[in-house]
């Protein structure tokens, strides 16, 4: 395992590098750049334009930037946006948390439904109770979360006047967004733990446990359950990768001031040091989810853990 | 004379087995279910074709110019005379744009799919059937891709070449062949080993003669049942990403596109967004649906992966 | 005998598959008894209902589709068919346990040695955890696993299948129950495991004087530790006695067909036989021997009438034709017609 873990973290950086490189490059290879893109007014003249790029270090090649800039990272100068001033570790702190809260709240909604309907649905196998858990989940998986995000706001803030539309951050607030953010990853989560309980309530431990004469909530939950999670822990690093695609589009519906939020924003404003800064954290906060599920997915199952 | 009346009785009793046997249902012990997901699978695809269909000859039949604005018609409640949905804020006849937002909607699906899926079983069958560096190199390549925020990489790419569907298409595409490989690439790995590779390549069978005559039909099962989901999730993603003003730019009609205009009139207007957004949640229902009845009739080792 | 000596009784046991085409007998009136410190062998072909028998005796039949519909299962006395679940419940791995073929899927994968068994001492005692733990330790020492101690933090993949085999009979006997089911305890393992395994179970049988209900294909599992052998085909039993008397003499024409399928050292190893044909389909059985297809000595009586189980001198037989047993042997194709005219 400790092989696995270290061939796994040096995998993880190396990614990160590459995804550094290639969003430096990618971001200034664009049309327009920075000074074309909101930040000046495409009326200056040539030489205010000039003037602006020195300042910020445009002039010189990219991988002179690249370099600069990285090395301002690693002493924890994460620079300003261009467009406002802001010092970026201002804009980490207070999104950051934000879209921690929002997420993890979406992650802890989805798990509170998905892993107990999808066990009931296994257990209650072609009843009415399964049958429902599973319509419910395919229909799930097929309304997309902004349209999901539109009719709540639709019925809750339009038409009954429950919750507000948008806004940051009284729990109030928190709901709506986060409802729609879990439902991503519920309907799959639940199909998941439905399939993985029943295939391992076939296994022929179930039997050799009741033989032993568990009570029945023992041998499903402790044994069954515990078995069938294993496949559903590593997807949750997937669902985390999904998460915060999809926080991208719910926080921007929701005018939610996370890092998915300022990250379309800031690509929409060109607004280089901050698109790329949130943009390498979001990569890194991904890669470290998956890292963790791998980690997790290890440490449940014996089987890779004492080998 | 004993064996005469032996061998009667052994007819006898022969025949009345071979009886039995016949009034016997299907041997299908879960002959029942199976239908009841078929029929399922059927509804699904149902959905997919008549959708293909309205993508395919729906423009050509629209009342209307998608573009045209009518600015004295604005905002017309579906059924109101010459427009059988109403029209939006500009005036515009709804139908007419929606029957071009399920062709776009549509060909993002199909056509990124598509190309996922191209690429996808190449990769998929390389790694699975020369394995060594072949593999290590593009799985290495397979495991980055994966898992990795679509929308993010969507986002950043349409950060460099602007908003519209190009960057949507590349972007998804970009993903999703990475899921098709993973799966081709495992069961190529499975299959290699099979009599029936081990008695081609003895004959000496060149490689590429075994990858598409032996191979290649052997994975296209998986990854049809694939194709359907990712089919939906380009879907999806597009009109997300439209939705937040990254995808399609106006006056083309996405069905993303059109339930963000719709988005500002929700209150009083809320057909404008409900119509497109029920269009999508049916044709992605559909597709859905048709993946898992696919994926039970043709391949049942998938089961429970969606 | 006395009665309080019988640890098990099963009478007129049926036990039904409800399928969706209808409804399947798989177990039809099925009888017999388990005498404290005795081991009866249920010895059949896969597919001959000796495992729904067993399942049916500890109710852990699969349901659906299986139940029992027909007889009683009396423990100690008790019918169990008339039992609540729960106290059904307080009966398995207490008073009755049982032991499975496959000792690595039997095993919970996640859990260690000792917590799957202190989880089975805990279900049924009151004990702290350190105390169950000792139990633990006592049990598989006495099934001579060594360094008890260490074995219990081990996953059951860590374990040899011989280890595994023992670490699911301790957690069988760890109660002291009456009554110990063995399916097939055996059939997984090497065969120099397989003796060891066997003789676990006998010298346990000894010490704690258990009624032991051994299910099995292999007759010469049966030799070595059975007191007594009843013989099932397609769900009923076609004979049963004494072990000696069942390989001294066997009467039944399939108990004969079994034993010349035997493989001995010294035996005739070109001809051995193979019984043709194959177990009938349960859902078409005719009223008629059910083993008359297979059988080299069918009359017309045998195609035409159920034979019933009839019991004399502590042998019990269901067959129209008995023969004295002499090996049989395969029949080469050619002789099939000769065979059939000198059958009488």
């Amino acid at each position: 395992m400790a092989s696995y873990l270290a061939r796994r973290t040096g995998y993880m950086l190396i990614i990160l590098l590459i995804s550094s490189v290639v969003i430096f490059y990618a971001l200034r290879s664009a049309p327009g750049g920075p000074s074309g893109g909101g930040v000046l007014s495409p009326l200056s003249s040539q030489e205010v334009r000039q003037a602006y790029e020195k300042r910020l270090g445009l002039d010189q090649p990219v991988y002179t930037q690249y370099f600069i800039y990285m090395g301002h990272l690693l002493k924890g100068d994460l620079g300003t946006s261009l467009v406002n001033g802001t010092p970026i570790v201002e804009l980490l702190t207070t999104h950051a948390r934000n879209s921690l809260v929002l997420g993890l709240t979406a992650l802890l909604i989805s798990y509170l439904i998905a892993i107990p309907l999808g066990v009931l649905a296994a257990v209650k196998r072609n009843t009415w109770v399964d049958q429902l858990a599973m319509g419910g989940a395919i229909l799930g998986m097929g309304i997309p979360n902004f349209w999901l995000a539109l009719i709540l706001v639709y019925f809750f803030s339009l038409r009954l006047g429950w919750l507000p539309s948008a806004g940051c951050c009284d729990p109030p607030q928190l709901l709506m967004p986060a409802l729609v953010l879990a439902a991503e990853g519920t309907a799959v989560t639940m199909r998941m733990t439905r399939s993985s309980m029943l295939e391992h309530l076939r296994d022929d431990f179930v039997r050799a446990l009741r033989a032993k004469g568990l009570p029945e909530w023992q041998v499903i939950i402790r044994h069954v359950l515990r078995n069938a999670l294993i496949p559903v822990i590593s997807l949750t690093g997937l669902r985390l990768g999904w998460l915060v695609g999809y926080a991208l589009i719910v926080e921007t519906i929701f005018r939610w001031p996370g890092v998915g939020y300022l990250l379309v924003d800031s690509v929409l404003r060109r607004d280089y040091p901050v698109a790329q800064f949130f943009s390498l954290l979001l990569i890194f906060f991904v890669l470290m989810a998956n890292w963790f599920a791998d980690i997790g997915y290890g440490l449940a199952n014996p089987r890779i853990r004492v080998a | 004379m004993t064996d005469l009346t032996v061998l009667d009785e052994k007819a006898t009793w022969e025949a009345s087995v071979e009886r039995l046997w016949a009034v016997r249902p299907s041997r299908w012990r879960d002959a029942w279910y199976e239908l009841s997901r078929n029929k399922l699978a059927l509804g699904g695809s149902v959905i997919v074709v008549f959708f293909t269909l309205v993508a395919i000859f729906g423009p050509a039949l629209a009342p209307y110019d998608y573009a045209k604005q009518v600015l004295s018609d604005d905002l017309l409640p579906p059924l109101s005379g010459g427009h059988l949905l109403g029209t939006d804020e500009l005036g515009r006849d709804l139908l007419s744009r929606l029957l071009l937002g399920i062709r776009i909607s549509m060909a993002v699906g199909l056509g990124t799919t598509f190309i996922a899926l191209v690429i996808g079983t190449v990769a998929g069958m390389l790694a699975g059937y020369y394995r060594g560096w072949v593999d290590r190199v593009l799985n290495g390549f397979v495991e980055l891709v994966w898992g990795f925020p679509l929308i993010l990489i969507a986002v950043l790419l349409i950060g460099v070449i602007g908003p519209g569907l190009v960057g949507v298409v590349v972007a998804v595409g970009f993903v999703n062949w990475a899921g098709f490989a993973r799966i081709v690439r495992g069961e190529v790995f499975a299959l290699r080993e099979k009599e029936f590779v081990v008695a081609a390549r003895a004959l000496g069978k060149s490689d590429l003669n075994i990858m598409v005559r032996h191979l290649l039909p052997n994975v296209v099962g998986s990854a049809l049942v694939m194709g359907s989901y990712y089919i939906a999730i380009a879907i999806i993603a597009e009109a997300g990403l439209s939705f937040i003003g990254m995808g399609a730019q106006p006056p083309l009609p996405s069905l993303g596109q059109m339930i963000n205009e719709g988005s500002g009139y929700m209150l009083l207007n809320h057909w404008l967004s409900t119509i497109p957004g029920m269009v999508i949640v049916l044709l992605v229902l559909g597709l859905n649906v048709l993946g898992d009845g696919l994926r039970d009739v043709l391949d049942p080792r998938l089961k429970g992966t969606g | 005998m006395s009665r309080s000596e019988v640890a098990l009784e099963v009478k007129g046991l049926r036990t039904t598959l409800f399928l969706r085409e209808g409804s399947v007998d798989v177990v039809r009136g099925v009888s017999f008894q388990v005498k404290d410190g005795e081991t009866l062998a249920l010895v059949g072909e896969s597919g001959c209902g000796k495992s729904l028998t067993a399942l049916s005796v500890i109710r852990l039949l699969p349901d659906p589709p299986a139940r029992v519909t027909a007889g009683q299962v009396l423990l100690a006395g008790a019918d169990i068919r008339a039992m609540p679940e729960q106290e059904m419940r307080s009966l398995r791995g207490d008073t009755i346990s049982m032991v499975f073929q496959e000792p690595l899927t039997s095993l919970d994968p996640v859990f260690t040695i000792g917590d799957q068994i202190v989880e089975a001492i805990t279900a049924h005692r009151k004990l702290s955890r350190r105390d169950a733990r000792d139990m633990a330790v006592d049990i598989l020492k006495e099934v001579q696993i060594p360094s008890p101690e260490q074995r219990l933090a081990d996953y059951p993949h860590q374990l040899s299948g011989g280890m595994r085999q023992r670490v699911m009979i301790a957690m069988a006997l760890v109660l002291d129950p009456k009554v110990l089911i063995a399916d097939e305890p055996t059939t997984a393992l090497d065969v120099t495991i397989q003796a060891q395994i066997l003789d676990l179970i006998r010298s346990e049988q000894e010490r704690r004087r258990l009624a032991v209900l051994l299910i099995t294909h292999n007759l010469a599992v049966v030799s070595q530790v059975a007191d007594r052998v009843a013989v099932m085909y397609a769900g009923e039993i076609v004979e049963e006695a004494a072990a000696s008397e069942i390989f001294a003499n066997p009467t039944h024409p399939y108990t004969q067909g079994l034993l010349s399928s035997i493989p001995s050292a010294a035996g005739d190893r070109k001809h051995l036989y193979t019984i043709p044909g194959r177990v009938p389909d349960p859902r078409a059985l005719p009223p008629a021997c059910l083993f008359a297809p297979r059988c080299p000595y069918a009359l017309g009586r045998c195609w035409k009438q159920h034979p019933e189980l009839e019991a004399a001198n502590g042998h019990s037989l269901r067959c129209w034709n008995p023969q004295p047993f002499t090996a049989l042997r395969s029949i080469e194709p050619g002789e099939v017609d000769r065979s059939i005219a000198t059958s009488e």
